[in-house]
């Protein structure tokens, strides 16, 4: 691509960083931007935008572009506290427009294969709010994988002994799906985890 | 569960071929190195997606190709499917039905084979994760959800030995929990996997020895407390991973635990790796697989395949002839390769069909 166009080819190598982009969605995306100038200044001047007005709140961790975020300091329920991995697991919970109270954004899940231990979590950060004394129950909404689950466990032996109510996220059978197409192990538990009517 | 029909493109040294096989007795004849095996091996890479002779792709594409392509039709419940694996050298690609299958859990169960073959006597006396590779594959040859669950106790092991490796205590008790907590249940379906085999691994020995020996297999755990493993196995663990940290934290790994367990395989109450002769060993290795074949069988409804490598170099005259008439009794399909017709008893003729086999072609 060199002997074409050197600023092409840089472009290319930015675009190749991006993750699910490969050679060819790269080269996709590049020619679709050379055919429509104006798309190319929107996007740069939205790239920077974002780059410079959004950041983490320095509460909650998730992202805003006013520090505290609106959820922190919007009229919510202070007594509770869900956490969660990744800013869009925020976002997620937030869509559901079922829960009131507060976020913590953990920034990541234990994972010491991938050099990811207590201290590069928001933990500090974490019990920090809990030491202010409003909240009463942490609802944990990590990822249900290995490292999520570890995340879980670790975490109730932290806040159980604040005297705080620790609950988890119901898992199991999604609303809307057809019995016959669970897989084995979502079936079990959700068996595992049936309630009396 | 019968294969139908195969078909082979470069791969080894067979020269691409079309058979269609019978519904009982298969046999593969021909001198040494002219492709018996490898046609063995085919089959069973269409069940498994693996070799049994720890083959890489490289090996197993033919000399010059690019790839190797293998198609079989396998007849089950009397539905035909059509299994086929590509194989590249950078990786294998399965479809069903001319569907791309991505995960294992998907392919399994559409061609269930056994395998025995001369490697397997290393099982008996080699290292024992020979024997927990063989103890785990059959057990999920028989119940998919073993694979998730194996996955997971490999992965939370791998963390736990980094924080070890590392000398980082934060967080390490939650690890430790998590590793019993999913170790007892690896260990609790290994335990029920044995306890399920066992009558039919003695019943099997003594069909094919032909003698009043007794066959046996029994689980070692590190765990102590033998009557506790059964019934709190994870408080068990938890209280070995405890105990062991001493020694843990001095050699930077997890030392207690199903990643370290074994079998210990028993010939009239003695170990068989130091007490028996190899007809002996072997005899109670083709009894192992005879009683995996039975817990398929019984679990869903049909056998599976039975693929026999060079069994009359494996057993004698007297015991390959006691599983030929053992074999004849049961309802299911098996391929055999053999040096010379004569090694395979046939009483009923019309359950064989013969292939000969020769520098790579086969002959029907």
């Amino acid at each position: 691509m060199l002997y074409i166009s050197k600023s092409l080819t840089k472009l290319l190598g930015e675009l190749k960083k991006l993750p699910g982009v490969g050679e060819k969605t790269a080269l996709r995306l590049a020619f679709h931007l050379l055919k429509s100038p104006a798309n190319v200044n929107a996007l740069a001047e939205s790239l920077l935008e974002v780059n410079n007005k959004v950041r983490f709140c320095s509460l909650c961790f998730g992202i805003t572009e006013d520090d505290p975020c609106a959820i922190c300091t919007g009229d919510r329920d202070e007594s509770i506290i869900c956490l969660v991995e990744e800013p869009q697991d925020m976002l997620a919970i937030e869509r559901s427009q079922s829960f009131k109270g507060h976020y913590h954004v953990l920034q990541g899940a234990l994972s010491p294969l991938n050099g990811i231990t207590p201290a590069n979590l928001t933990i500090a950060e974490l019990l920090r709010r809990f030491a202010q004394g409003n909240i009463r129950e942490a609802v944990l909404a990590t990822n249900f994988t290995v490292e999520g689950e570890a995340t879980a466990l670790y975490l109730t032996r932290l806040i159980k002994p604040l005297g705080i109510r620790v609950t988890r996220l119901a898992h199991g059978i999604p609303t809307g799906q057809d019995l016959e197409y669970v897989d084995a192990a979502t079936m079990q538990r959700a068996l595992e985890g049936r309630s009396e009517l | 569960m019968i294969l139908n029909k195969i078909y082979i493109h470069s791969f080894r040294n067979l020269e691409e071929t079309e058979i269609s096989f019978g519904s009982r007795f298969n046999v593969f004849y021909g001198k040494n190195a002219q492709g018996k095996t490898n046609l063995l091996e085919s089959i069973f890479l269409l069940g498994t997606m693996k070799s049994f002779r720890m083959a890489r792709n490289g090996d197993l594409i033919k000399w010059g190709a690019d790839y190797g392509l293998l198609k079989g039709w396998v007849e089950k419940e009397n539905v035909t499917r059509e299994i086929s694996l590509l194989l590249e050298k950078q990786g294998r690609k399965a479809k069903i039905d001319q569907k791309q299958v991505t995960k294992l859990a998907d392919f399994f169960g559409s061609l269930n084979v056994v395998v025995f073959s001369p490697e397997e006597i290393a099982m008996v006396r080699g290292m024992p994760d020979a024997r927990r590779r063989y103890l785990d594959r059959a057990i999920f040859s028989g119940d998919a959800s073993y694979l998730r669950l194996y996955q997971e106790y490999y992965k939370i092991l791998k963390n736990r030995n980094t924080l070890l490796k590392n000398g980082d205590t934060n967080g390490l008790d939650v690890w430790s929990d998590k590793l019993a907590e999913t170790g007892a249940r690896l260990i609790t379906k290994r335990i029920a996997y044995l306890s399920e085999i066992k009558g039919l691994l003695g019943d099997f020995y003594s069909n094919i020895a032909g003698n009043g020996e007794e066959a046996g297999v029994i689980y070692h755990s590190h765990l102590p407390d033998k009557e506790r493993l059964l019934a709190d196995s994870g408080a068990l663990l938890r209280e070995a991973l405890t105990k062991s940290a001493a020694e843990e934290r001095r050699r930077g790994v997890t030392v207690v635990g199903p990643h370290r367990d074994d079998l210990e395989f028993l010939l009239n109450g003695k170990v068989l790796k130091h007490h028996a002769s190899q007809g002996q060993q072997r005899s109670y290795i083709l009894a192992l697989k005879m009683a995996e074949i039975e817990y398929i069988r019984q679990r869903f409804d049909y056998p599976p395949v039975l693929l026999l490598d060079d069994m009359t170099s494996e057993l004698d005259r007297e015991r390959s002839r006691n599983l030929m008439e053992f074999l004849e009794t049961k309802q299911m399909q098996v391929f055999i390769t053999t040096t010379s017709l004569n090694n395979v008893m046939l009483k009923d003729a019309e359950n064989y069909c013969t292939f000969s086999i020769e520098s790579g072609k086969v002959l029907n």
